[in-house]
């Protein structure tokens, strides 16, 4: 096992007629959090979903844990050890938060309280009466908390984050960031849009801009 | 005892007494619906995935032609064994089609379906000397655990046979629902990259379904066969499947017994619009589908829904008083 929990190298990215990204190169090392900034349309959203496996990759290596991921698909990315919180962040509206948080791990064939699921409720502990309601019926701020468990479920090695603190309440952002940095032994990617956010996290920091890491 | 525990149990004693003070017509109506129930299932099955089969018709009659053809040209006559052999011809070939059937959604699903149920109902009425064409093939009174039952009694022991074939097929479906695959096609139907993304294959989810919808159209097929005692190429025609549609949305697809319910109320329903107004009976159907639509759109099912919950807040504003 390298140093790197994930390695990008020089990934390239076309959707439609449209190169999205162009030359990306990055890395992650095992247990830090690294942040990814850049405006609206600069690529982070693109730069998530091809390590994620949504967005076809035109050429380049995204490498978790040495292993080569871009002809491996979606949904065996997960059970890598792949965690994913969206920027949309809604969760499967017609299933309770239990069974959000439940669904990645009966993927994985796990049936008891897995020990991720019982990490998950100890750094959200206000999670616990939410357990039994409908998603859908929880506000966004709630919704953004058990979109975050439910990456945290899945992402034992690498965590992706799109955006955690649009569109949620000061106080919300910083109870995510709490938890996003007490996560330990877990490598994170965080994208964002403002820098002055992102260093609530991490000091670790990529600038990304039409598609080109720009700054490090 | 609970409500929800105590309904499986009021529900086997009405089904298990009711032939026994009804008449023999309402038996066999009964009958029918319980079978025709199964295939209703299959449908909302897929409904709970968001998808919409228009052909489902094709399993219907291939579980209702692979016993017909084992009794015409194989000269099998045990249904337990005739039963085992058309699910397993039903769920081979939602197996196969499902490879092709399942990368497929919305309209292309339904359509695709209804187009491939079109082909089979063309082989069921062009291959005239093994499908008997339009006229189709008749089901003769098959032995039961190698009794053969006595003609007063044949109603009766049919219905009991369609209801002991039909209670695995909703417990089997209750199972698949409470189980991961499950949840994952609830999720599949809110929005399918979250699901891939969660770990879980949606073509695999949606495969399964498909085999287990196949399967259990084949079931009702095979249950209709038995007690109509003739099989024809329209059980194949997409507007049988579409009939089934229908009776899934009045019943209420979201839950198991909806499909029951739907399936009884639309045998009674189009036999008494058939006897009171034989030349306009479809109009009757329409109208009641608008109702529905309208009044209930989470079908029949969500009156004893309703009923239920007042019932559950009545006992516990009258143990908070009490």
């Amino acid at each position: 096992m390298g140093v790197n929990a994930l390695e990008v190298k020089d990934l390239s990215v076309k959707l439609a007629a449209f190169v999205i990204l162009r030359g990306v190169s990055f890395a992650v090392p095992h247990g830090s959090t690294v942040g990814l900034v850049g405006r609206n349309g600069a690529g982070k959203t693109t730069t998530l979903k091809s390590i994620v496996g949504l967005a076809p990759v035109l050429g380049g290596e995204i490498r978790l844990d040495g292993r080569d991921l871009t002809a491996v698909a979606p949904h065996h990315r997960a059970g890598l050890g792949l965690g994913y919180l969206p920027e949309d962040r809604r969760l499967i509206a017609s299933l309770t938060v239990e069974e959000n948080l439940r669904l990645p791990l009966w993927a994985r064939g796990e049936r008891g309280d897995g020990a991720r699921l019982k990490l998950a409720y100890d750094l959200m502990p206000e999670l616990a009466p939410l357990v039994r309601r409908r998603a859908g019926a929880l506000s966004g701020g709630q919704q953004k908390m058990v979109a975050l468990a439910r990456a945290v479920v899945t992402g034992t090695k690498l965590l992706l984050l799109d955006e955690p603190f649009e569109g949620v309440s000061p106080a919300l952002s910083r109870r995510l960031a709490e938890v996003i940095r007490s996560l330990q032994g877990v490598a994170v990617l965080v994208t964002e849009s403002d820098a002055n956010r992102m260093r609530l996290l991490t000091e670790q920091i990529y600038t990304i801009e039409r598609g080109e890491i720009i700054q490090r | 005892m609970r409500g929800g525990k105590a309904l499986p149990l009021v529900a086997a004693a009405v089904f298990g007494a009711a032939p026994l003070v009804l008449p023999g017509w309402v038996t066999f109506l009964l009958t029918l619906a319980v079978a025709k129930s199964v295939m209703v299932l299959a449908i909302a099955l897929l409904l709970r995935g968001g998808l919409v089969s228009f052909g489902h018709g094709m399993f219907f009659a291939a579980g209702a032609y692979t016993v017909g053809m084992a009794m015409k040209w194989g000269g099998m006559r045990e249904a337990v064994v005739l039963t085992f052999l058309g699910v397993l011809a039903a769920a081979a070939a939602a197996a196969l089609l499902g490879l092709l059937i399942a990368r497929y959604r919305g309209i292309f699903f339904a359509m695709l379906n209804m187009a491939i149920s079109m082909v089979v109902y063309a082989v069921l009425l062009k291959l005239y000397w093994v499908t008997g064409g339009t006229d189709g093939i008749g089901i003769r009174t098959p032995t039961i655990l190698g009794v053969m039952p006595e003609r007063e009694s044949l109603r009766l022991v049919m219905y009991y046979f369609t209801l002991v074939m039909t209670l695995p097929a909703f417990y089997a479906v209750h199972r698949f629902w409470t189980s991961p695959l499950g949840f994952a096609l609830r999720a599949v139907r809110d929005n399918e990259v979250r699901v891939e993304y969660m770990g879980t294959s949606v073509a695999r989810v949606i495969y399964a379904a498909y085999v287990l919808s196949g399967a259990l159209g084949g079931l009702a097929g095979i249950l209709t066969g038995f007690s109509v005692g003739h099989i024809v190429p329209d059980l194949a025609y997409w507007t049988t499947s579409g009939e089934f549609v229908f009776v899934a949305v009045l019943g209420g697809p979201a839950s198991i017994p909806g499909p029951l319910v739907g399936s009884i109320a639309f045998e009674f329903l189009k036999s008494y619009a058939y006897k009171y107004a034989a030349f306009t009976w479809q109009m009757t159907l329409g109208v009641t589908m608008l109702a529905i639509i309208l009044f209930m759109p989470g079908g029949l099912w969500t009156i004893y829904e309703g009923l239920a919950r007042q019932g559950r807040q009545w006992r516990l504003s009258w143990k908070r008083t009490g």
